[in-house]
């Protein structure tokens, strides 16, 4: 919320400043806001409140079927065709050959 | 807007309406330099409640509902106002080089003093709750000037931190202790505010309690700044308290809702309740404006390890291709857990962790771990292939796995050699934790693996 409001405070000072006294030294004193905008802070919404249309569910992103894209499970398929699953496979024939010897 | 015809104007037509997001905009001090001026320059010191009285009088006339001390409350609220944008105006054309004065310290008190009389409204001036929007938007700016007048302090004193600071403190200073100082005390106002709001006893249609959502979320968000997670719990118990006594949640406008959720979900996340995280704030991302980017990003910081813990399920490339922030922040450590790759995440979690400990997401993700462990493991089964298919039967698997193949998945990568006693115990851990069905069977050096669901809920 806090850097949101500075922003939009900064433009309008600005415009101000610039516009009818642009010697004045406020554009150095409107710097000293900018180094809280770098935290994670929940923003303000622009708007109150919203229709269910303008929801995240609504648009692709939400709940109910249609979170399945958005997910996935956090196994490999079963598909070992990468570097990592090639060497481990060596790996375990060269146990498997050593246990026979 | 400067006090004359047109502000007394838009005061009356709020008022007839009862309309309080029109009257609140009469109380903001996200004015233009030249704005401010305007007001500031309108009145002055000696005839301003004079003035705000006439024409506040003159304006609600035929407005019957208010009384003279509810009409003397919003005098002083105003003049108050009117006295803050003349120091607010001060504070942005304060230059630099001599801020030893501290303008927003000044700007953080004057609104107080408005706060102040705008509260005193409420409890002894017979304000109605119609207009609780007023006390929005000077409750957040209060949090904001709070916050600058602390950063001007701050970086003041840190730049003359050996005449000023020594001078005025004794030898036990500590910078870090005064570093909040206006924003704590901030909480502390807006707490009061809380409870002015959150125990008014007026029925529900004309109550402060319709209030309490929006104190609550700002009240949150100063702690979280302020590092307490232990007093925020404290604003959810008297919610929940209350609870039966308030409007139903979904009553509340969705960006108090979406903004409540979050932090309802953070701080259950930080003690470690997974699963109610990730309920509320799954609620926050369903209910989410689709525009709001940045609160979605910072919604899905938290979900994501949330999820990773509740369900072991991933981001997909979609859910995370607008923000090229969280992709940089989880996208190599997911790959890792999936393919199993142990010593990989454990670069990867170095690799990040400056930013996972300030995002306080760490030492959630470190328990990724297990579920990397558990898909290399599963690997090494799958890897293992099907015990001599008997005529006419489906094919099993082969559940007898030596140890030793685990140990070389488990090494493989780091180059280190891991004692068997390790991984043992690894293995051991993997079955307690109910990520692999099977027991050790020390003697032969094997494990032996369920024939039906070796690694539940992954399909083998």
């Amino acid at each position: 919320m806090a850097s949101s409001q500075t922003t939009s405070k900064k433009d309008d000072h600005k415009t101000a400043t610039t516009e009818n006294k642009p010697d004045q030294p406020q554009a150095t004193a409107e710097q000293k806001p900018a180094a809280l905008e770098e935290d994670d802070e929940f923003e303000d919404f622009p708007v109150d409140d919203w229709e269910a249309e303008d929801t995240e569910a609504a648009n692709g992103g939400g709940g109910g079927e249609g979170t399945q894209h958005l997910w996935e499970e956090s196994w490999d398929d079963d598909d070992t065709t990468d570097d990592f699953s090639t060497q481990l496979k060596e790996e375990l024939k060269k146990v498997e050959a050593s246990k026979k010897r | 807007m400067e006090f004359g015809p047109s502000f007394y104007h838009e005061f009356a037509e709020a008022w007839g309406k009862q309309d309080g997001y029109r009257l609140a905009p009469t109380l903001s001090p996200e004015l233009s330099t030249e704005q401010l001026r305007t007001i500031y320059q309108s009145q002055n010191a000696h005839n301003v409640k004079n003035a705000l009285k006439h024409g506040l009088q003159g304006s609600v006339a035929g407005v019957d509902r208010i009384d003279q001390v509810e009409l003397q409350a919003w005098v002083e609220v105003y003049a108050a106002y009117w006295k803050a944008t003349g120091v607010i105006l001060d504070a942005w054309e304060t230059s630099d080089g001599d801020s030893k004065e501290l303008p927003w310290s000044k700007v953080y008190e004057a609104w107080t003093d408005l706060l102040n009389f705008l509260l005193r409204g409420y409890q002894n001036a017979g304000f109605e709750a119609w207009t609780i929007p007023c006390l929005y938007v000077v409750c957040k700016h209060l949090r904001i000037f709070a916050i600058k007048a602390d950063a001007e302090r701050n970086s003041n004193s840190a730049s003359s931190l050996d005449d000023g600071a020594a001078a005025n403190f004794q030898d036990d200073f500590d910078p870090e202790t005064n570093k909040n100082q206006k924003l704590e005390d901030c909480a502390r106002v807006l707490g009061r505010v809380f409870n002015v709001c959150h125990m008014d006893r007026a029925p529900i249609e004309e109550s402060r309690k319709w209030a309490s959502y929006y104190i609550a979320n700002l009240l949150l968000k100063t702690y979280f700044r302020l590092n307490s997670a232990s007093l925020s719990k404290h604003i959810l118990n008297s919610l929940r308290a209350g609870r039966a006594d308030m409007p139903p949640f979904s009553a509340f406008p969705k960006s108090q809702q979406v903004t409540f959720e979050y932090h309802q979900g953070v701080l259950a996340f930080l003690e470690e309740n997974y699963a109610e995280a990730e309920e509320h704030l799954t609620a926050a991302w369903n209910q989410c404006h689709k525009a709001a980017t940045r609160n979605k990003e910072l919604i899905l910081t938290y979900l994501i390890p949330c999820h990773l813990i509740t369900n072991h399920t991933l981001p997909t490339e979609k859910l995370l291709e607008p923000y090229p922030r969280l992709q940089k922040l989880f996208l190599p450590l997911c790959r890792c857990i999936k393919r199993g790759e142990l010593h990989k995440f454990d670069l990867a979690l170095q690799e990040g962790e400056d930013e996972f400990v300030k995002r306080r997401i760490y030492l959630t993700l470190e328990r990724g771990r297990d579920i990397a462990l558990r898909n290399l493991l599963r690997k090494v089964f799958i890897a293992r292939g099907f015990e001599d298919a008997k005529e006419g039967e489906k094919p099993v698997r082969r559940t007898r796995v030596p140890v030793a193949e685990f140990a070389a998945a488990i090494s493989l990568g780091s180059q280190e050699k891991i004692d068997n006693d390790e991984v043992e115990c690894l293995l051991a851990n993997m079955i307690y934790k109910g990520h692999m069905k099977g027991y050790i069977s020390r003697q032969h050096g094997i494990v032996v693996l369920s024939k039906s669901g070796a690694f539940p809920g992954t399909g083998v």
